[in-house]
């Protein structure tokens, strides 16, 4: 109901702030029915729950102890998250869903975009891969560049040329100056030889 | 007067030229993350806890209060100045502060919000110097029983209190304690859920799950719904910090700080709430109500005080219990681990001059804040148009580096991975991430005390309910869980910020039609 105006932009400069100059638009309207993914998220915690329950029963106990031992615990909490699980399970199937998080850059009506966290992930899971073998700047601005290809950057040689310096300058004041060990690839490794 | 001749012992230890450096580059920092989105202290802490390795205690600690504190100040700047919703600690300052910086009235905003940080901070520094010998005492004889009463209290109340949703919250704690429960029994030597992998027989590393559910969590997350287009930032523009804004800041400020400093202090802290009801305060007893929804000063210097005056807060259980009742504190907590010392009712005793200068050493950043914050923030701002592609990528790259540096195992990055995919399902999903960092690091705490106790009473569950204390703050603990269920279905849910601002009042926690003045009845 808010506003009700069909054109959003009109009122932002002379309605001295009301609220039609907050959102831009009315929020969407909250999506209702019973989430797949929340689901998803109950079964994988309760599967947790049976694991932990399952699991515990393999930790060995010493014979010398005698008051609880290393299996008290994880019986404790594999309870819990099972009871926990069960009580979310019961609340998503009537339809209740949680508030997803907000946050400055996140445009709340967006749909989940899959495709960008796919690409991110693989990016970071190429980059573990490649960093024992290319060295750490080298690999960590290839993932720079996809990630920011990914997130909608323009342009071929600005990505990786940000990654590139943003990673060598990292890796020399962490490396030479800090003293953390990062393998640094050996072309990068020779031309820094003599610090 | 003990506590003042030790709090000057800790200046003369703080005030050392290197000392101060490390203070400046920790407030550096901390602002400069505080003000990106997307980035915040508790990364920040965890991606910087490989420095513990090289670093002596006391610079380490000097450089985490700066960026503890300066977080805190540059989130102000970016709830202000971007016109568009933040994280929940800064939201009821970006009520006001987004119409009052609309109106043309930024830089009053961003005035009184770095003036108002600094006398929150001060004040709530020095009662957090105060308090803490007080709480010592009064916690010196506490047994195994009663701490993990305590901690049992601080799961309950994060994870039930602090989100939107207590089950969600409870999930997500469940998630943390089983993290904490891979690798080795302390107490035993036994392997417990290290699925045969002998690198999870040491544990899983808490930078690695910290910087996985903020960093790479955030990121993804960030990534699937990423607002598209040119940032919008607001000028900071307009006439600076008159007499008439200092007349109308000061009472909020103050009110506040009374509200932050005390909820920021129980065991249930955060800044959520606080904020919330200084809000509600400032709203109800203003003499300008019609300026309330169009950029009321009130409604920017009241919550922003209330936020760090929380911050300071949240230190008193963590310095004298050993207890976090944030993420940030928590990362804090593993810091101390690093170095070998484990705080609770003896740190003050044993490590007398590191918390003293620790506790200097917030005063200090906090007035190099406000010195350095009223210029620089031209600069600051222009950290709010770096292009968010880089942004996220640059996350992304800090966080490969921090968990490399820990042990230098590609596979540390692989469970990174993993466990950003978790942060991401678990934001997407509204479950709460903070308590599953609480549940990761004092999970391992709780059962040695626990174990310790039922030790000494061979097996005897009584001995839990033994002295008075555990009685007390188990049956607090358990209030946390039943009371917001139990409001839930009297009261329907709580008032959104949005609601606040129309007028509505503030549902949870605050006596509904109570005269002003009367809100702190906590």
């Amino acid at each position: 109901m808010s506003g009700g105006s069909p054109d959003p932009d009109v009122s932002t400069r002379d309605a001295t702030g009301s609220h039609a100059a907050a959102g831009g638009r009315p929020p969407a309207p909250p999506r209702t029915g019973v989430s797949r993914g929340e689901l998803a998220m109950v079964v994988l915690l309760g599967a947790l729950g049976l694991y932990l329950l399952l699991d515990a029963a393999n930790i060995a106990i010493p014979g010398s102890s005698n008051t609880i031992g290393p299996r008290f615990f994880p019986y404790l909490i594999g309870g819990v998250v099972l009871a926990t699980a069960l009580a979310l399970g019961f609340r998503v199937l009537k339809g209740d869903r949680g508030p997803s998080d907000e946050s400055e850059d996140v445009d709340p009506d967006a749909p989940t975009s899959w495709t960008a966290v796919g690409i991110i992930a693989v990016a970071f899971l190429g980059h573990a891969v490649l960093i024992n073998v290319v060295g750490w700047p080298l690999a960590v601005t290839l993932m720079f560049a996809l990630v920011a290809w990914a997130l909608g950057a323009r342009g071929v040689v600005r990505p990786l040329l940000a990654g590139g310096v943003l990673s060598v300058v990292v890796w020399i004041v962490f490396v030479k100056g800090l003293g953390i060990a990062l393998p640094g690839g050996t072309l990068l490794e020779l031309a820094t030889g003599w610090f | 007067m003990g506590a003042l001749a030790d709090l000057l012992g800790g200046f003369a230890e703080a005030l050392t030229p290197v000392n101060l450096l490390f203070a400046l580059l920790g407030v550096l920092l901390g602002t400069a993350v505080g003000v990106l989105p997307g980035i915040g202290p508790a990364m920040t802490v965890a991606l910087l806890l490989p420095v513990t390795y090289t670093l002596e205690p006391t610079a380490a600690f000097i450089m985490f209060a700066g960026i503890y504190y300066g977080g805190m100040y540059g989130g102000s700047t970016t709830s202000i100045l971007l016109n568009t919703p933040g994280e929940s600690s800064s939201i009821m300052t970006a009520l006001e502060g987004n119409k009052m910086a609309k109106a043309g009235r930024g830089a009053a905003a961003l005035a009184t919000a770095a003036i108002g940080s600094f006398v929150a901070g001060t004040i709530a520094t020095l009662l957090l110097a105060l308090v803490a010998p007080t709480v010592v005492d009064l916690v010196v004889g506490i047994t195994p029983a009663d701490y993990f009463a305590l901690a049992v209290l601080a799961f309950v109340a994060v994870a039930t209190v602090l989100g939107s949703s207590p089950l969600r919250g409870l999930a997500s704690l469940g998630v943390g304690l089983y993290l904490g429960l891979v690798g080795t029994d302390v107490l035993t030597g036994q392997e417990r859920f290290t699925l045969g992998i002998p690198q999870l027989s040491d544990g899983i590393d808490v930078v690695v799950v910290a910087v996985g559910l903020f960093a790479v969590g955030e990121a993804l997350y960030v990534a699937s719904r990423l607002r598209r287009g040119p940032v919008q930032v607001l000028a900071a523009s307009g006439p600076w910090f008159t007499r008439r804004d200092l007349r109308r800041s000061v009472g909020p400020w103050l009110r506040g700080t009374a509200l932050g400093f005390p909820l920021g202090a129980l065991p249930a802290g955060g800044a959520e709430i606080p904020t919330f009801l200084s809000y509600a305060a400032e709203r109800k007893l203003t003499k300008h109500p019609e300026e309330f929804g169009r950029g009321a000063i009130e409604g920017v210097a009241g919550p922003e005080a209330a936020n760090n005056a929380a911050a300071a807060g949240v230190l008193v259980p963590l310095l004298t219990l050993g207890l976090p009742t944030s993420a940030t504190a928590a990362i804090i907590l593993v810091a101390f681990q690093g170095y070998g010392i484990q705080p609770g009712p003896t740190l003050l005793s044993t490590e007398s001059t590191l918390v003293w200068t620790l506790i200097a050493s917030l005063l200090i950043g906090n007035l190099m804040l406000l010195v350095l914050n009223l210029p620089l923030a031209r600069v600051w701002v222009q950290l709010l148009r770096v292009p968010r592609p880089y942004l996220y990528a640059g996350i992304l790259l800090f966080a490969s580096l921090g968990c490399y540096a820990v042990n230098a195992d590609p596979l540390d990055l692989l469970l990174l991975l993993v466990i950003g995919l978790l942060g991401f399902a678990m934001r997407r999903y509204g479950w709460p991430v903070a308590p599953a960092v609480i549940g990761l690091i004092l999970g391992p705490v709780a059962e040695t005390n626990l174990r310790r106790a039922l030790a000494i009473s061979s097996g005897d569950l009584g001995v839990l309910f033994d002295t008075w204390f555990s009685r007390v703050v188990l049956g607090l603990a358990l209030l946390a869980l039943v009371l917001p269920v139990v409001l839930r279905a009297v009261r329907g849910r709580r008032a959104t910020p949005e609601e606040l601002q129309a007028g509505e009042p503030l549902r949870h926690r605050e006596t509904v039609g109570a005269p002003p003045g009367e809100e702190d009845e906590r």
